[in-house]
């Protein structure tokens, strides 16, 4: 890393009526991809803004290349410092490659007559950015997304040694955006341009950043890498939602991901069900029932089950077992709790094997205990034990008037005219 | 990347031809605006051709249709460039001279002087007293809609303040006028006509050194403009002391419609259409447009105004009259057929 680019030095700023920033201090070094993130309206425009200049600080001071931003002549400052905003709009018929020429003005005479520097400069940026077939289009007439990729040609073509984009990319469609990090990332590396990216994708971020940056009403929350900032318990409060982290096993990103606990607070029916699930049966079971309202419980699944993770990332009590071991009694008793305090126990098409039929008896004890059972139906074709153990469990069930069900819309219907116990 | 062979190679000719296009375009124009301005010589109440330059009456004709010539290339040419500064910096299509009050004033000041009486002051002073009260209007507008935003005015509540303060600027002359005198009424109503009528040769000489100096200076800022279209806030990114040059434009747009106004009076019209007409037929970059929309409005107004003295001669019908009367159906043809060159908001 080189010197130091951008600084923060107790920033405060805002407008007349409202503080947006409160003595904000950071250190961006040149060269540093950092991202800059934080729930909506907590300063990161306004932290921009204050950046390049476009608003004077309240107090403290901002840095560019060690010089105070608001003494900087706007022409120099322009090229050290280019900013590509959320949008961009030009009410008139410019042609893109009018638009991006506006990239080069403070850098030409006086007349504005482009050199053919200028204008190698612009057909390069165009080409950067994938906009070159478009340079004779009406700017206005692109897509959001086009427009985005020709607002940063226009700022390539300024040649700063600094470049933000604020949010600029989240318009983008999945290939463009890879393109655009992609372009960016190699400006980085290559050119050691150093970017300040304002992002709402922290799983994108956390890939590609070397920082990031965590803004929190108005003050810097904490300033690290993306491992040290990705802190569930930091982002849930920052982000007023819980929020998970996990780290992909193949590629060792680090993934962020929100719950679904805020839909199960709009709607509570004050009733429950346990699902008895495993090998992904279970995750649209647990999806429909949070979002039609009822408090979900599951178990027992074996800690690696993808029903595990997806019990585990929307908030759903589980009982756990390790995997490639039997079922203990801690697991069983547990799990027979959250049974009893169950209204309902719904089975989902999970195949049954030696390992989890332990989870049919516990649905034959809810059964006797005059808990409503719900069955998915052709239990016959998941049944892989020896001797044919849970199509037996499956007709003492219905026997003792377990239902069965063939549709996740038939099974919500049982649950809906089940009588409130 | 897409650097795919084909499309690139279609896109340099379509380039090709596009420029060329235009070019041809901008080449037809000034080819026939000379034609369009000689032809105008060729009007008026004494007759259609060229008069006896023999005679000594024939000569003043000539004379005198030339210097409206001169008071309609001056007047035009100023309202046109100002309404394209207008609308380039305040990014709306609705702008022009009369939207931010700056009309207004300098009727207001005109008014005042004319009402004052007679002398220097009413010929040299008018354009003066114009530009000033145009000014001190526009510092009206920019501190009332300041109010309340931080620092900077929207274009919105700029707008709005400005028809408000014209219209009290108006209604103030409305009440001047019906208390004048029947001679000072008389002589501020024909004014407000609007009227190509020459002035003195001073006053003339005057507006002519202030019309250039405006001139050259909304050219000089062209480039500026171009970059302003993405915004006051784009703009800074890019280098500009972009409310320094808000400022300079709207000071060199006051001065050229205040001029206008004190040489012509109200006239309508061409401030607001002839830069959208120019725009939809040359493309917005100001480098280009802001002389040809100078030279398109000035041939526009010396044109209406041939066609004002001539159609119902001797009677003499105000050219604010036929330049929407004449121009509007023109106009709407040519902005319907290339609105898409012109503006899409």
């Amino acid at each position: 890393m080189g010197q130091d680019a951008l600084i923060f030095k107790n920033v405060s700023a805002g407008y007349k009526q409202r503080r947006v920033l409160d003595s904000v201090s950071f250190t961006v070094r040149e060269g540093e991809f950092v991202s800059l993130i934080g729930p909506n309206g907590c300063g990161k425009s306004t932290l921009l803004k204050t950046a390049a200049a476009l608003l004077k600080p309240l107090s403290g001071t901002v840095e560019l290349f060690g010089r105070d931003v608001q003494h900087i002549k706007p022409a120099i400052r322009a090229s050290m410092l280019g900013v590509v905003p959320q949008k961009i709009d030009s009410p008139m018929a410019f042609t893109v490659s009018q638009i991006v020429m506006n990239g080069r003005i403070s850098s030409m005479g006086r007349w504005g007559t482009p050199s053919s520097l200028d204008h190698d400069l612009v057909e390069r940026s165009m080409i950067y950015t994938d906009v070159l077939d478009l340079r004779d289009r009406f700017f206005t007439e692109l897509s959001g997304g086009e427009q985005q990729r020709v607002a940063l040609a226009m700022v390539l073509a300024q040649e700063p040694k600094i470049i933000m984009l604020d949010e600029s990319i989240s318009h983008l469609d999945i290939n463009h955006r890879q393109e655009v990090l992609q372009i960016l990332m190699k400006l980085n590396r290559e050119k050691r341009m150093t970017i300040l990216l304002v992002s709402h994708d922290l799983t994108l971020s956390a890939g590609i950043s070397d920082r990031f940056l965590l803004m929190e009403a108005g003050t810097l929350a904490k300033a690290g890498t993306p491992a040290e900032v990705l802190e569930p318990e930091l982002l849930s409060r920052v982000y007023n939602c819980d929020l998970t982290v996990q780290q992909d096993p193949y590629t060792g990103y680090l993934q962020v991901s929100g719950a679904m606990d805020s839909l199960r607070r709009r709607k509570k029916l004050e009733r429950s069900v346990h699902v008895i699930a495993g090998g992904g049966s279970g995750i649209e079971l647990y999806r429909r029932l949070l979002i039609e309202g009822y408090e979900v419980t599951t178990g027992v699944l074996n800690r690696l089950d993808s029903d595990a993770e997806a019990a585990r990332a929307l908030n759903i009590p589980a009982v756990l077992e390790q995997p490639f071991s039997p079922v203990g009694a801690a697991a069983i008793a547990k799990a027979m709790e959250m049974i009893m305090s169950a209204d309902a126990v719904v089975l989902s098409q999970v195949p049954f094997g030696s390992g989890n039929l332990v989870n049919l008896q516990l649905a034959e004890a809810a059964i006797q205990r005059g808990k409503m059972v719900l069955l998915a139906a052709g239990i016959g074709e998941r049944d892989y034990t020896e001797g044919k153990a849970a199509v037996d469990f499956a007709a003492r069930l219905k026997r003792d008037g377990a239902l069965n069900w063939n549709s996740i819309h038939e099974l919500m219907a049982q649950l809906q005219q089940q009588p409130h116990y | 990347m897409g650097m795919k062979g084909s499309p690139i190679c279609a896109d340099n000719n379509f380039t090709g031809k596009g420029k060329m296009r235009a070019r041809l375009r901008i080449a037809l124009f000034l080819v026939i605006f000379p034609l369009l301005l000689a032809l105008s010589l060729l009007l008026g109440p004494s007759g259609i051709g060229i008069p006896d330059l023999q005679s000594p009456s024939g000569s003043a004709i000539l004379s005198l249709r030339f210097s409206r010539l001169l008071m309609g290339m001056m007047t035009g040419a100023a309202l046109s460039a100002s309404g394209v500064v207008f609308q380039a910096l305040l990014r709306n299509p609705l702008a022009e001279p009369y939207v931010l009050g700056v009309s207004g004033g300098a009727g207001l000041g005109a008014t005042l002087t004319i009402l004052a009486g007679s002398g220097v002051l009413s010929t040299l002073g008018l354009p003066v007293v114009a530009f000033v009260s145009a000014v001190l209007t526009l510092m009206v507008v920019y501190g009332i809609a300041s109010q309340g935003s931080s620092g900077q005015p929207s274009v919105y509540s700029l707008i709005l303040s400005g028809v408000i303060v014209s219209s009290i600027c108006s209604s103030i002359v409305m009440f001047l006028v019906s208390t004048a005198s029947v001679e000072g009424m008389h002589n501020v109503i024909w004014w407000m006509l609007g009227s190509l009528q020459p002035v003195t040769a001073s006053q003339q000489f005057l507006s002519a050194v202030l019309i250039f100096t405006g001139l050259g200076g909304i050219w000089l800022l062209s480039p500026q403009l171009n970059a302003l279209a993405l915004g006051r806030e784009m703009a800074h990114y890019q280098g500009l002391r972009a409310d320094f040059i808000i400022v300079i434009g709207l000071l060199f747009a006051t001065l050229l419609a205040a001029t206008a106004v004190s040489l012509s009076g109200m006239i309508g019209f061409v401030g607001l259409i002839v830069p959208h007409v120019m725009r939809a037929m040359f493309g917005p970059d100001h480098r280009k447009l802001v002389p040809l929309a100078a030279l398109g409005g000035g041939t526009f107004l010396v044109l209406c105004d041939a066609v004002a003295r001539t159609l119902l001669a001797p009677v003499e019908i105000p050219v604010g009259v036929v330049t929407a009367l004449a121009g509007g159906p023109f106009f709407l043809i040519i902005l319907q057929r290339r609105m898409k060159q012109a503006w899409i908001a």
